[in-house]
């Protein structure tokens, strides 16, 4: 009898470990979801009431995982490797366009849009979300321009108060070169810093290189990279010989918002509108000690073109049909129904588009937020989102190596050949 | 006939117990085998394809091309000599720091030698990543510790971005391997001398041997097996430092802190080369292989 038992048990941990097999055919109306951190879309009570609300509207129920942008990449790409993909990802047309959707993992979700939905989203997003094949790997719902801040207290102390133009909240190439020095002159230090420790918050260096004459950072087709243009190497030029401008190499974005928080700095170029409604320490707008914080758009001698970010919904394709009618239903309902103002709203950003579903008014999901409101005023100053163009992971790393090599006293002329040689070689 | 019935009995008692000695052997086999050998296979196999991610991608077969490109690769020639200098100025320090302190707690008041092995060994229990957010604050730029401290007492006239310029951030790394890296030898060394031979040392000590002839020619030789052990891990995790590299600089400034580990981190997770982030951790394995061996060698002839 013993022997039997422990022949029975023995069977049975054998076979658990041989478990590894074709799982059984998931029930269509169970989805998972795995999401990056998008405003409070990485906050389990709010994603939980929306799908409570998607699940009593269309009986499907969606299981979430909340990734973060530390490991959230790793975490997919080895559920891609182990053919454990979630049916759901949210997060922007860099992974899911440029990369796991080129990569051949996500579904066309071209049979989404028709050519009202074209008309009404927002051309930058339209065309991130499309590759080049015409194949769409992501259905967007929300966006935002990237921007830097100033601290206002400490530019109406040193006289650099007359170069911001509050109204529109933009400002000139002249004029910000005159609050660096104005600010410097003030407080014999660092005012601000090309964070430049590894690609956290690398749009702020970008917008602020590209911005202030006139460059870009590829080609309108998104082909090749333009770093190396006389307009780059000129604002790189300027910005390592002004006094009170630090190359920091020991710093990324997230470090470069705290210190700019804490007093340290008087600008930050990693900014958006997640960052001016942030209350963590202080009331909304306000740094620890409560200066009071103005967005601006980057400098420029024309119009800025401000980095964008853009997010929304792609498909994996897991090879269940019924389970990927199911996402596209989620998808539509999230992104141009019922549940696009809790989505939008849950983000933190702007909807891209004006109405969704049938008549749904988009347009005023913020009218009761003055913040959001002000905010709204750089959206017009959208760029083109070129983070889709080949080679993207290597172009981060080349450019903020390269900015690195600058900082360190480089020659300019020669560090940009680098990074072209490095990026389009 | 009555003498074979017993010798039958005896080798089935034998053949029991080697079945029974393999089957609580066998759980380790498997892990040994599914986590270990498997891996190291694969990783060898797959440092001759060009192996990239991609659903509808395949391996495609390029024979040593890999680890040609590997030595024609800056950046990684750059990340090897890093790796080096980090091994080479770690593991001496660590072992010698380590031998210091043993020697000196390890005869103290019991209550003493556990409080000096637990202050010891709290860098080595705690998180990686705790322990980098703290180092990452006493080296900032603006408002860290060590620039504080340095301008306060007129070391430095301004501050130093200790982890942003290239000519210290490698030493600030080392400096932060080493403190959690003393801990465990610290331990098996106190532990080790507490097992040294008493007779031995008195024997010697009564023949007049000085404390440094009985430590050198008694003490020393015998705690040899857990200087050996010291050298091999401490190698090894210097090798494999990448915690503090991920978290504290990516790399940089300008690649002066790449390892092997980081940049075959990169390679593969960043860059989806499986192939060829393979064939620097083949390249890993023997340098590490090596230099174990000449470990053991060593050890053995002592």
């Amino acid at each position: 009898m013993k022997k039997l038992l422990a022949m029975v048990l023995t069977l049975c941990m054998v076979f658990s470990l041989c478990a590894i097999g074709p799982a059984a055919s998931a029930d269509a109306q169970e989805l998972t979801l795995w999401t990056y951190p998008i405003g409070k879309w990485g906050d389990s009570a709010t994603v939980e009431a929306m799908m409570a609300d998607f699940e009593a509207a269309t009986g499907i129920k969606v299981t979430v995982e909340y990734l973060d942008y530390t490991n959230g990449d790793d975490q997919v790409n080895t559920a891609l490797e182990g053919g454990a993909a979630p049916d759901l990802i949210m997060e922007g047309p860099e992974r899911l366009v440029a990369n796991w959707g080129v990569k051949g993992y996500m579904v066309d979700l071209a049979d989404l849009w028709d050519d009202a939905d074209k008309a009404e989203v927002n051309a930058s997003c339209v065309s991130a979300c499309f590759n080049g094949d015409g194949a769409c790997y992501e259905y967007p719902v929300c966006m935002t321009a990237h921007c830097m801040a100033v601290n206002y207290d400490r530019f109406v102390a040193a006289g650099a108060d007359q170069y911001l133009d509050l109204e529109n909240h933009t400002w000139t190439t002249d004029g910000f070169i005159n609050a660096v020095k104005a600010l410097y002159a003030a407080k014999n230090d660092t005012v601000a810093a090309v964070f430049c420790g590894g690609q956290g918050g690398d749009q702020g260096t970008r917008a602020l290189i590209n911005n202030l004459y006139g460059g870009t950072f590829t080609d309108a087709e998104h082909t090749k990279y333009t770093a190396n243009s006389a307009e780059n190497v000129k604002a790189l030029e300027l910005l390592q010989g002004l006094d009170g401008i630090n190359f920091d190499a020991s710093i990324v974005g997230g470090d470069e918002i705290n210190l700019f928080r804490q007093g340290i700095l008087d600008m930050a170029f990693c900014w958006n509108i997640a960052q001016q409604l942030n209350t963590d320490n202080n009331d909304a707008e306000l740094t620890n000690d409560g200066e009071k914080i103005v967005f601006m758009s980057f400098p420029a001698e024309g119009d800025a073109k401000l980095c964008g970010g853009i997010w929304g919904f792609g498909i994996f394709d897991n090879g269940d049909e019924a389970k990927i009618a199911a996402a596209k239903e989620f998808v539509k309902y999230f992104c141009d129904g019922e549940g696009t103002v809790p989505a939008v709203k849950a983000s933190t950003y702007f909807a891209v588009r004006g109405n969704a579903g049938d008549g749904i008014d988009l347009t005023g999901v913020w009218a009761d937020n003055a913040i959001m409101n002000e905010y709204t005023k750089l959206m017009p100053l959208l760029g083109d989102y070129y983070q889709v163009a080949p080679k993207w992971a290597e172009a981060r790393t080349a450019w903020w190596n390269m900015l690195q090599r600058v900082g360190a006293g480089g020659n300019v002329a020669d560090e940009v050949a680098a990074f072209d040689a490095e990026v389009n070689g | 006939m009555g003498a074979s019935a017993p010798r039958l009995t005896s080798r089935k008692l034998v053949m029991r117990e080697t079945v029974s000695g393999y089957l609580f052997l066998l759980p380790s086999l498997v892990f040994f085998l599914v986590f270990v050998i498997y891996p190291m296979f694969m990783c060898i196999y797959t440092s001759f394809f060009d192996s990239n991610m991609g659903k509808n991608t395949t391996d495609v077969f390029i024979g040593l091309a890999n680890y040609k490109e590997l030595f024609q690769d800056q950046i990684f020639l750059g990340a090897l000599k890093n790796t080096l200098i980090i091994v080479v100025v770690s593991v001496p320090t660590v072992c010698a720091f380590s031998l210091w302190v043993a020697t000196a707690i390890y005869d103290m008041k019991p209550a003493l030698t556990s409080a000096f092995r637990c202050i010891f060994y709290l860098p080595v229990v705690t998180g990686s990543v705790a322990v980098t957010v703290v180092w990452k604050w006493m080296y900032n730029n603006y408002y860290g510790i060590f620039n504080y401290v340095g301008k306060s007492m007129g070391f430095i006239e301004k501050n130093i971005n200790w982890l942003g310029d290239a000519k210290y951030a490698l030493w600030c790394i080392i400096l932060i391997l080493f403190t959690t890296s003393v801990g465990q030898p610290i331990v098996l060394y106190v532990s080790a001398l507490g097992n040294v031979d008493q007779t031995l040392v008195e024997a010697a000590e009564v023949d007049g041997a000085n404390r440094r002839q009985v430590f050198w020619k008694i003490k020393w030789p015998q705690i040899m097996p857990t200087t050996l052990y010291i050298l091999i891990i401490t190698t090894i995790n210097s090798f494999q430092c990448f915690a503090l590299i991920q978290l504290l600089t990516s790399g940089g400034p300008n690649h002066s802190t790449d390892t092997i580990m980081y940049y075959i981190y990169y390679t593969a997770f960043k860059l989806y080369r499986y192939g060829y982030g393979n064939a620097m951790g083949v390249v890993l394995m023997i340098i590490i292989a090596i230099l174990s061996a000449i470990q053991f060698r060593m050890g053995q002839e002592k």
